[in-house]
């Protein structure tokens, strides 16, 4: 007998058995649509974070933050640049930060200060819309100019053109020269609600010395963490084996750490669904036990036609794994559609993606496969004569 | 032309059958021996529980002799596999039962593919077949009816169908018109007698002696012994001695 023999067989006995078939699939189909949304959520969430994590800046980043120990609390300007010639150091930037009021006509308020370098650019990966970037120029000059984020100029500027007016950061007065690329949401504050000046500046405007946040990026993500031995190696020359003196933050890690989290979240709530569907698997397993015996005469009939062992296995195995394939097929359907409403109802992400479909209908096969060859091999195995007899 | 010419289909010696119940064991079949040539129309009668189902089992391959030798158109059946057994049932046997054992979610022509099926032959030709065989028994007008909606006669037809479909040496019939009205039985035996005129080889098994006359020799089966006397014989043998072409 041949396999499309088999599951034509298969589909006649499961459309004659409407009811039973479909009793017999909802607990495959409950446990995969659970499956799909649970996953679908988790995976939402997941590239929700993963988003978030990215917008820190790329992953093959590295940021030293500088506590200080004693008197030096900070490296100079200089200092930091020397880190460039650290192998596979694609570029460094180095960065003076604080908070500072912001001043336009009578609007005022608070906003994060960097001074920064033109490595910022492409170190923080922050362009800009409109205007000039920082150019070292601004630092040797100490130049007052500043490049706003795009939320500054809104609050400030309302539908002003920002470009050439001059704002008053703590009573000072700076050039716009810029307005920065949007880049929306971020862990570490958006560039969106900075007001970038040159390092130089910043220095005596925010009235500090020297440098305590410096951004290497560096050009092969596979290098970062031979980077990161030698950048700290430098270090701890610098600050005499301190080693709490300062701190050297991984962007690769950190997004590793949260992929992993996210991971881990992903796999124990498919775990949990996957209990759901060795529950609709037993269920199966169940219904087709009743139908075999049910059916011993059916059986004992088509033996007596020449039916061999493995024709009557693979007739109610293929029937086992049609009614798991239907029940996965139709949970993820309803769990597609489960997801989608917890997405609008909790205003979350959620996302179903390609594989999570193959591998929900794959595995609902598969259960079928293995709940469906016990009884299959139970009908195999019935001697024709007491088949034939029973009723 | 004599029987010694004609090939012989069936033959068993010394069979013995016994069913094991626990502790004890019965003895159904008591050292019989049976031959039967191509093309004869043989019928085993005798009274309820005297091992005729169990000796037609045995002819049919559903089940297996305890002792004794039974070759199947040359072939001994003894110790073949369960999947042999399935093959032999499949090209040389064709069943007709006295419940009729359709597939009740079957139509009638789906049935009687059913063996076809498992010949494994392809769609065109399993269909085609099967509609000769419902032609032959005069059910084509029948052919996409479920047994519920036919009468007994007619299911019994489509049985019959289903046992030519195959075009297999031997028909095993046993109580083919136990369950039909005297008038249908009669039919299914007009047609029966029908197949053997065009010859085909059967063995009826009945416990109805008037059943039993439509065959051209009868087998008397009693407490598990099969005995012959040539009485059985004699009625029918010159009827188809004169069919012209042959056997
Ligand atoms: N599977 C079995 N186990 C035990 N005894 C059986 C079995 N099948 C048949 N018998 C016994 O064998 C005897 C002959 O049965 P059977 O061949 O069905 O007779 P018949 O068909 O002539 O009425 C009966 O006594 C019956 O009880
Ligand atoms: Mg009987």
């Amino acid at each position: 007998m041949k396999l499309s023999q088999a599951f034509r067989m298969a589909f006649k006995s499961i459309w004659a058995n409407k009811l039973r078939t479909a009793l017999s699939m909802l607990g495959m189909l409950i446990g995969v649509a659970t499956v799909i949304a649970l996953v679908s959520m988790s995976e939402g969430s997941s590239r929700q974070v993963q988003s978030q994590v990215e917008s820190l800046g790329a992953a093959n980043m590295l940021q030293v933050t500088i506590t200080g120990r004693g008197l030096t609390t900070s490296l100079t300007k200089e200092e930091a640049l020397e880190f460039a010639d650290i192998p596979n150091v694609e570029g460094v930037s180095p960065i003076v930060n604080g908070n500072a009021t912001v001043k336009y006509g009578t609007t005022s308020e608070s906003y994060t200060v960097e001074g920064i370098t033109p490595e910022y650019e492409s170190v923080r990966e922050v362009g800009f819309v409109k205007g000039r970037y920082i150019v070292d120029l601004d630092n040797v000059n100490y130049s007052k100019v500043a490049l706003i984020g795009a939320n500054v100029a809104t609050t400030l500027f309302e539908s002003e053109d920002p470009l050439g007016k001059t704002i008053q950061l703590n009573g000072n007065r700076y050039l716009i020269v810029g307005i920065l690329q949007t880049k929306g949401d971020s862990i570490n504050g958006s560039a969106d609600d900075k007001v970038l000046i040159p390092l130089t500046t910043a220095e005596r405007l925010l009235q500090s010395n020297g440098v305590r946040s410096i951004y290497l990026k560096v050009d092969d993500m596979d290098k970062s963490e031979q980077v990161q031995a030698l950048l700290e190696a430098r270090l701890s020359a610098k600050f005499q084996n301190a080693t709490n003196a300062y701190r050297v933050i991984n962007q690769q890690e950190a997004m590793e750490t949260v992929g992993s989290i996210t991971q881990t979240m992903t796999s124990m709530m498919a775990g949990i669904a996957l209990i759901s569907l060795v529950v609709g698997g037993i269920g199966i397993m169940n219904i087709m036990l009743v139908s075999v015996t049910e059916r011993t005469r059916e059986i004992g009939i088509r033996k007596s036609l020449g039916a061999k062992r493995r024709d009557i296995l693979l007739q109610f195995l293929v029937e086992a794994i049609t009614i798991s394939g239907l029940g996965g097929a139709f949970g993820i359907a309803i769990g597609y559609i489960a997801s989608r409403i917890i997405g609008i109802v909790m205003s979350t992400e959620t996302a179903v993606s390609l594989d999570m479909v193959w591998e929900a209908f794959a595995f609902s096969a598969g259960v079928g496969v293995i709940f469906g060859i016990f009884p299959a091999n139970k009908a195999a195995r019935l001697r024709p004569v007491d088949a034939l007899r029973h009723d | 032309m004599s029987r010694a010419d004609r090939a012989k289909l069936i033959e068993i010696e010394k069979l013995v059958k016994t069913y094991r119940m626990g502790q004890e064991s019965m003895n159904v079949l008591h050292d019989v021996d049976l031959t039967v040539y191509q093309g004869e129309f043989v019928a085993i009668v005798g009274p309820s529980g005297s091992g005729k189902s169990t000796m037609m089992n045995i002819i049919g391959c559903l089940d297996i002799a305890s002792s004794g030798s039974y070759k199947l158109d040359g072939v001994e059946v003894k110790g073949q596999s369960d999947n042999k057994l399935a093959a032999i049932r499949n090209q040389k046997i064709g069943f007709i039962f006295q419940g009729f054992q359709l597939l009740p979610k079957l139509t009638a022509i789906e049935n009687v593919e059913l063996p076809l099926i498992y010949r494994g032959l392809a769609g065109r030709e399993r269909r085609a077949r099967a509609e000769e065989a419902l032609r032959t028994v005069g059910l084509d007008d029948r052919m996409h009816h479920r047994p519920s909606e036919l009468s007994g006669g007619q299911q019994q037809r489509v049985a019959i169908a289903r046992a030519l479909a195959g075009e297999p040496p031997i028909l095993l019939a046993d109580e083919p018109t136990g369950a039909l009205d005297t008038r249908t039985g009669q039919e299914v035996l007009a047609l029966m007698e029908n197949l053997h005129r065009n010859g085909h080889t059967i063995v009826l098994i009945t416990h109805d002696m008037e059943v039993a006359e439509r065959a051209e020799r009868i087998v008397r089966m009693k407490d598990g012994v099969l005995t012959e006397d040539d009485s059985g014989r004699r009625n029918r043998r010159e009827a188809v001695a004169s069919i012209p072409n042959g056997v």
